[in-house]
């Protein structure tokens, strides 16, 4: 460009419409996405010790490691820095025992780096959820060794809760509704019991759900269609017989139920864009979640839910609003 | 009648050309006035190179209904006529003035002609010797908007009744759509005997029709212009501050409640017309005045020029001239942009006229200047949840990206109203506005 008082041989750039952008870009959603993870991090260092931030670490490394260099090996342009990976890895240490072995940890994120999304050419054109096929590979393979829980022994404060030597559904499982009769809810919202590292604290999950809608990362129809589904569900069979199942909020605050609706059944990509299809699927992911939690072969069926939806993803986003200006086509 | 305001779409920075003055742009030492609107809907010169001509005179005409008579606006001499490029490098034959200076006027161009007493059929050859065309898109001559062509004969023999609807909605479109657009709210508070006068030619023009006038949430109706407005029978519809109400087809479901039939159909299938607020102002001159559209009132910002307002510039001036003769470029101007930000068109030079077609120049520096990335879409639904045309553009833009167009005709890409949101949401920056339109070309030729 020359002189610019003169614009006389000016060098333009030319391009298209439109000219203003928004300042939105994939980091930001994926930073965003990390930031709101971190309240459940750190109730997971709160109720487990640091053993937790080790393991996230570790996830995480794994995670930037292995998507370097799968697109490496593809030859394609390095994304690491949108920070995707560091919240795939997050997610996966998020929904481990503290207990788990580093070597489990590391394969099952290589799993979903690699099998769960490189090879359908990254972030966004992954049919399945990567985090939850890297979990479930490992969960099917090394069943023993994720599912090692250790009590809660909070860092300050709190007394540890005893009341269950298991996370909550396994009690449930093993020992029946009467089991749960003496554990307080404010336990299970505030995560004093076993589990994985960052879904026992209910709240702190919720905080980061929070964020996310005010952020407008995710809007509100996947989260609010997954829990209200799961609740009425469970309450339907509770009003049944309340000998056999048990109170629907205690199903809404064990497991994963609260992290897979805000953050698992929201992964871009693998979930439908359209409101209607987003409704459906999370109808769909709370009544699968609590048929396998009533009648599955699997403790929590959050995971499974969500992969069973993620297939049906390319057909509810058929499920869509009539588009502007069509009209009934006339023979 | 109820106005509706729900629609998707998103909020943009607000307008930078915040002055509603309108200054005159100075006069230009040469024109170059284009002789069509598109490349298959040309005039014929009627004037030869050499030929003296004065400011108003008619330099060419066509028998084309659509095409729009073209007149010098400014008196000098015809120089030459040749091809030169329009906004998007097509060589368009243009006839070429040199100013003498002076801006003598045809001598049948007066003031104030009592135009109350003239019956529709009477005005409408007015406005179509005024050569006034619509902004668009699509760009059309305004005559245009209240006559429809008769429908072929075979189809009509077939069907036995007229296609035509008649117009019952008028929507003067006073919204400035895009960042960057700043002249229809100028008109507003700067030409409101002209607003009034111009409803009243339109109801001659087109008979018993609700008029509604349509303003922005920062443009505000004077005191007199609404009381006339009320006598008129005008209702104002206040429109909230989100883009792309401004556009057409949106500002019609608002207003209306109905919606253009797409892909195929227009405004006036629906019997409502569209007339833009500066085009209205035009329309006046041409029938109260006899005036012939000579000039265009145009805003030009960014962060590139120091003279941020909106002025009324002779056709012809190259954006060159402009430029020099406005002496405020500052910073590092690497993109010049032809309308809004939103839907303008970049120049590839500034050897290009200012046409009826443009309503905004913006100026950015390299700082403001945006580019697109090739990188894949990641399916994140930001688009789709702010279309307004309620598309799935994801989906759309992967189809034309990887040349699948008919699929893309199935899923309703000849739906979109390129309004631009999709690509301006994108959190790849993927250029999505582009691919939607590179896949309507293809479906045109194929």
């Amino acid at each position: 460009m020359e002189k610019a008082t003169s614009l006389e041989k000016p060098i333009l750039r030319v391009s298209v419409a439109p000219h203003i952008q928004q300042k939105i870009t994939t980091s930001h959603l994926m930073y965003n996405t990390l930031i709101a993870l971190v309240p459940a991090l750190l109730a997971g260092i709160y109720f487990f010790g640091f053993a937790s931030l080790k393991l996230a670490l570790i996830c995480m490394a794994t995670a930037v490691a292995c998507e370097a260099g799968m697109q490496g090996v593809m030859g394609r342009k390095l994304t690491i820095k949108n920070g995707s990976s560091l919240v795939l890895g997050l997610l996966f240490a998020l929904i481990c025992s503290p207990e788990l072995p580093w070597w489990t940890a590391v394969l099952g994120v290589a799993v979903a780096v690699i099998l769960g999304r490189g090879i359908y050419g990254g972030l966004g054109n992954n049919p399945f959820n990567a985090v939850l096929v890297g979990w479930a590979v490992m969960k099917i393979s090394f069943a023993a060794q994720m599912a090692t829980w250790i009590m809660p022994e909070p860092l300050f404060g709190l007394e540890a809760g005893g009341y269950i030597e298991y996370p909550p559904l396994e009690v449930l499982r093993l020992d029946g509704v009467d089991a749960l009769l003496d554990l307080p809810w404010r336990d299970l919202f505030i995560g004093n019991v076993p589990g994985a590292i960052g879904t026992v604290c209910v709240a702190a999950v919720l905080i980061g759900g929070i964020y996310l809608l005010a952020r407008r990362i995710i809007t509100w129809h996947i989260p609010v269609s997954f829990l209200a589904s799961a609740w009425l569900f469970g309450l339907i069979f509770w009003l049944i017989d309340p000998e056999v199942y048990a109170n629907p909020t205690i199903y809404l605050l064990s497991g994963w139920m609260v992290l897979g609706a805000f953050f698992l059944a929201t992964d871009k990509g693998t979930v439908p864009v359209t409101a209607p299809g987003m409704i459906i699927f999370g109808i769909g992911c709370g009544v699968i979640t609590m048929i396998i939690r009533y009648w599955g072969g699997f403790v929590d069926g959050v995971a499974f839910a969500i992969l069973l939806m993620n297939a049906l993803t390319p057909l509810l986003d058929r499920v869509r609003p009539r588009v502007y200006g069509r009209v009934k086509q006339v023979a | 009648m109820g106005f509706k305001t729900s629609f998707r779409g998103v909020s943009l920075p607000p307008q930078k050309v915040s002055n509603p003055a309108i200054e005159d742009a100075p006069l230009p030492k040469k024109v170059v006035l284009p002789l069509g609107q598109s490349e298959n809907r040309v005039c014929k010169p009627v004037v030869e190179v050499g030929e003296h001509v004065k400011t108003g005179q008619l330099i060419g005409q066509s028998d084309d209904f659509l095409v729009a008579p073209v007149h010098s606006s400014v008196s000098g001499t015809v120089t030459e006529i040749r091809p030169w490029s329009d906004l998007s490098g097509n060589k368009m034959p243009s006839v070429i003035v040199e100013s003498d200076g002076n801006d003598s006027w045809l001598e049948e161009i007066r003031a104030h002609e009592d135009f109350s007493d003239k019956e529709s059929a009477q005005l409408l050859p007015d406005v179509k010797a005024a050569g006034v065309v619509e902004t668009g898109p699509p760009s059309m001559p305004l005559h245009a908007k209240f006559t429809k062509p008769e429908p072929s004969k075979e189809f009509q023999f077939l069907v036995g009744i007229p296609q035509s609807k008649p117009v019952d909605t008028v929507i003067i479109n006073g919204i400035d759509a895009e960042p960057g657009m700043a002249a229809k709210g100028a008109v507003l508070t700067k030409y409101s005997s002209e607003i009034a006068d111009g409803i009243r030619i339109l109801q001659k023009l087109i008979g018993s029709a609700q008029m509604v006038l349509a303003v922005g949430s920062n443009g505000s109706v004077s005191s007199p212009l609404s009381g006339e407005l009320a006598g008129l029978g005008v209702q104002v519809f206040q429109g909230k501050d989100k883009y792309p109400l401004g556009l057409n087809p949106i500002l019609i479901k608002c207003v209306t409640g109905r919606e253009i039939p797409l892909p195929d159909g227009t405004e006036q299938d629906i019997g409502v017309a569209v007339v833009d607020a500066v085009t209205l102002v035009h329309l006046v001159e041409a029938v109260r005045d006899l005036k012939p559209q000579v000039d265009k009132i145009v805003s030009v910002s960014g962060a590139g020029i120091t003279a941020v307002k909106n002025y009324k510039v002779r056709l012809g001036t190259l954006v060159q001239d402009l430029v020099e003769q406005l002496a405020g470029l500052q910073g590092d101007p690497v993109k010049v942009i032809a309308g809004g930000a939103m839907t303008g068109v970049a120049l590839f030079s500034t050897d290009i006229p200012v046409t009826k077609e443009i309503d905004a120049l913006i100026f950015q520096t390299a700082a403001e200047a945006k580019s697109f990335s090739p990188d894949a879409c990641i399916n994140c639904g930001l688009c789709v949840r702010h279309c307004p045309s309620r598309l799935l553009p994801n989906e759309l833009s992967k189809y034309c990206e990887f040349s699948m167009f008919e699929e893309a005709r199935d899923k309703y890409l000849l739906h979109c109203i390129e309004c631009g949101i999709c690509a301006y949401v994108c959190p790849e920056k993927r250029p999505m506005l582009h691919l939607m339109r590179y896949g309507k070309r293809e479906l045109s030729l194929a």
